[in-house]
């Protein structure tokens, strides 16, 4: 018996000495950090996702600058990209709505252009518009709204001046080396909107006072309340892009988020007024009414008025539609209250919040306001550069 | 009848204190016992997670905290039905975190039936209860040396396990088998992924002055979006901090896959002639297989593919009312993550271990068996389990006691 107890003994102590083996985690991430572009991302950022049939470049992206800050490409040679998008405004316009090359009023305000490229669809309410080369075909020639205005009759003109460009000339060969002539017949257009897409796709904004740990004490109370239980905002702005459609290398599967925030209630029943109704415009479903992507918040500070339509002022406005649980408008065509919206979002509700903690949640919210980005040369004007 | 009795006082203790089945004798019996312990230092700070390299945690394996801390409360009631039927409930609370997640809670509630002494006796248990498997899952605090869970149980068990299923058991003088299925609440199954069952086996002998006891089991079990559920699991908030230190949101991983544990085990003991000391040794060896999928909220995945291996070993001596022992414990892990979102999964998850450490520990302990029913208890702990290496103190008490019937006694 006592033999047993030995082997019994021997073989605990081969376990518990020889099997124990060499401690190791391997990560293969399938080259998810790889890029022949130069992101300037901090280690903590995923890369964005990249189209196969389009990748980043520098020698796109400097090409895309060139025609994101040119107005030639317009019909009247009247607007640019950068007409509505600009860079001090962290490519907003400052206004509630822009107008186009003919006058037409945009029945939306103009987004930022920041960290586009982690964005899991454009626009405000398209849930099925996917890639910043799709976006772009709709300011050029899209005709409800005119923007740009180019269409069939122009664009040939316009086509011409590019060619006539000598900067355009050594641009496109540097940006296309691949191709015999990037400048010829349509090719000119396929290859403007990959620079632009290129160019857009590159607007990165990873450098603000958030990023850098430097938040004062406001906006160190304002961070808690945003992500506290009673205000729930991180839900539908989250993540290191404050926004739920946010997307990049890793990730695998995403649902499409988009809120009603209870701006609107038209008819008591959570209408939105015409077009602007959101991700409904496009699905037609009674549920998608009023239905909108969360917007990143990063230099939300410098993107005023707010909403889609930009219907509200200021963010102190903004918090305190949220704190009511949807906003009220006492009177005109669009009188209603959000706040009975039966279609608005579930995080939607009534909050209790003082003017200083209101404050607070304005101040985390400057906090992600990123003036190197504003300032940065590599996203200017470089019309002015050259000449 | 009475020769399953015998037979019981032999093997119940064997396989854990945890388990017994009320006699007839004394068909109502109610047992408590407390386990308190003061100690020098935390393994974690405040607004930190415990997170050992190389894992993924989860279940109920709390830090230890500075101060006196409640390890384990427990009360429990048997009750002999009949000749073959009995009854088992009991409720308990466990040492948790800060935020008081220590409830009460039910820990067992099962009926069991002994019949068939010609095979036997085999034993059929259904309800809530502990697994029997690894006899050092069921030894809490009350009941171990130490005042603090293996790393092994909590990092492969999330410490404890209770969970709702069947259970049945043969005996002989000398063996002990049995097999277990589980509806999957405890880490590391979850119930939406189906059954995880287990087997066990194990030997025991003993003689005049040698004992021991040997065996080996196997555990299989499913993850469906399994969460750790100390900090993460549900609403998630950034913590709030006091002024002047920061605090981050738990990053909220999900693991969904198979997990496959073995495990072997072993207790000797030479107890002297005069009875008046005793020397022998404990020790259990675990090895895991994990192979799924790590998964967040936003959408990002990874596959992993780990091996990890944990053990202890605690030599000790008693003399008399003194217990002298040091327990001995190590953790390994192998692991491969792949996808693109390897990197920030892998870190999230904790199974990042980029630079190979391997997490042990070392408890030296001083038991003196002071009353009838209460044993104080001294320990210093040199803990490695994270790249910081900590050493702590602890002094504690425990008290255990059959409180009916009332002329009983409890020793630990």
């Amino acid at each position: 018996m006592q033999s047993k107890m030995l082997a019994s003994l021997f073989l605990m102590f081969v376990f518990l000495s020889g099997c124990m083996s060499e401690s190791q985690t391997i990560i293969d991430d399938e080259g998810a950090r790889e890029s022949s572009f130069d992101w300037g991302l901090p280690d903590s950022i995923p890369l964005p996702q990249e189209p196969d049939d389009n990748p980043m470049t520098e020698e796109k992206f400097q090409l895309g600058r060139h025609l994101f800050y040119d107005a030639r490409l317009s019909t009247n040679g009247t607007v640019s990209c950068s007409s509505c998008h600009h860079q001090d405004k962290a490519f907003s316009d400052g206004v509630d709505r822009a107008t186009g090359a003919t006058g037409d009023v945009h029945p939306r305000n103009s987004q930022t252009l920041v960290n586009v490229a982690w964005y899991q669809t454009l626009t405000w309410g398209n849930p099925s518009l996917g890639t910043i080369e799709q976006q772009i075909t709709l300011p050029l020639f899209g005709d409800d709204p005119i923007e740009h205005g180019l269409n069939e009759s122009n664009s040939e003109q316009i086509i011409q001046a590019i060619q006539a460009d000598p900067v355009y000339s050594e641009l496109f060969i540097s940006a296309f080396p691949d191709q015999d002539d990037p400048l010829l017949g349509d090719l000119v257009w396929d290859n403007t909107i990959k620079s632009l897409a290129s160019f857009v796709r590159g607007l990165v904004s990873f450098d603000s006072p958030y990023d850098q740990g430097e938040l004062t004490d406001s906006a160190k109370r304002g961070e808690a309340l945003f992500n506290g239980e009673r205000l729930e905002c991180f839900h539908c702005h989250a993540g290191y892009n404050f926004s739920d459609a946010t997307i990049d290398r890793e990730t695998t599967f995403a649902e499409l988020d988009f809120h009603n925030t209870g701006l609107y209630n038209i008819d008591g029943l959570g209408a939105y007024p015409s077009p602007n109704t959101g991700r409904h415009e496009v699905t037609g479903k009674a549920e998608h009414m009023g239905q909108f992507r969360a917007q990143s918040l990063r230099n939300i500070e410098l993107s005023a008025p707010y909403n889609h339509d930009g219907s509200v002022a200021t963010l102190e406005d903004v918090v305190s539609n949220y704190a009511r649980g949807g906003r009220l408008i006492a009177s005109g065509e669009n009188s209603g209250d959000g706040r009975v919206s039966p279609v608005k979002d579930g995080f939607i509700v009534s909050f209790e919040i003082t003017d200083d903690e209101v404050s607070d949640v304005v101040e985390f919210l400057k906090s992600l306001t990123d003036t190197t980005f504003i300032n940065n040369p590599r996203f200017s004007d470089p019309w002015t550069e050259d000449d | 009848m009475k020769h399953y009795f015998s037979l019981f006082t032999l093997f119940i203790p064997l396989l854990a204190q945890a388990h017994y089945i009320p006699s007839q004798d004394e068909p109502i019996t109610v047992n408590a016992s407390l386990s308190a312990t003061w100690r020098s230092d935390n393994i974690v700070d405040e607004n930190e997670y415990w997170q050992i390299p190389g894992t993924n945690m989860g279940g109920d394996a709390w830090p230890v905290e500075e101060g006196v801390q409640i390890d384990e409360m427990k009360l429990g009631l048997g009750a002999r039905i009949d000749e073959n039927t009995y009854a088992i409930v009991e409720i308990g609370t466990h040492a948790s975190d800060s935020d008081d997640h220590s409830s009460v809670s039910l820990e067992h509630a099962y009926v069991g039936y002994v019949c068939c002494e010609e095979f036997g006796p085999l034993v059929l248990e259904v309800g809530k209860m502990s697994a029997a498997f690894s006899p050092s899952l069921s030894a809490h605090a009350s009941d171990s040396l130490t005042s603090e869970s293996s790393l092994a149980a909590d990092v492969f068990f999330g410490r404890y396990f209770h969970d709702e299923g069947a259970r049945v058991m043969w005996h002989t003088d000398s063996i002990t088998a049995g097999a277990e299925v589980w509806k999957g609440d405890a880490f590391p199954a979850t119930a939406s992924a189906g059954y995880a069952w287990d087997a066990f086996a194990r030997y025991q002998w003993k003689g005049s002055n040698l004992s021991f006891v040997s065996g080996a089991w196997l555990y299989r079990s499913s993850a469906e979006t399994r969460a750790d559920h100390r900090y993460g699991g549900g609403h998630q908030h950034t913590p709030v901090a006091v002024p002047g230190e920061t605090a981050s949101i738990f990053p909220d991983t999900r693991f969904t896959g198979d997990t496959d544990l073995y495990g072997i085990h072993a207790d000797f003991a030479y107890t002297s002639d005069s009875e008046s000391w005793k020397a022998g040794m404990k020790a259990e060896y675990m090895g895991m297989q994990m192979d799924g999928t790590l998964h967040d909220a936003i959408g990002r995945t990874a596959d992993l593919d780990s091996e990890q291996t944990g053990s202890w070993a605690q030599p000790y001596i008693t003399i008399k009312d003194h217990t002298f022992g040091v327990r001995a414990e190590w953790l390994t892990s192998d692991n491969l993550i792949t996808g693109a979102a390897a990197d920030q999964l892998g870190t999230d998850s904790g199974m990042a271990n980029p630079t190979g450490f391997e997490p042990s520990r070392y408890t030296a302990v001083w038991l003196w068996q002071w009353k009838e029913n209460i044993a104080l208890r001294t320990e210093v702990v040199d803990d490695q389990s994270l790249l910081e290496d900590k050493l702590r103190f602890g002094v504690g008490i425990i008290w255990k006691q059959t409180l009916w019937p009332f002329n009983s006694k409890s020793h630990h």
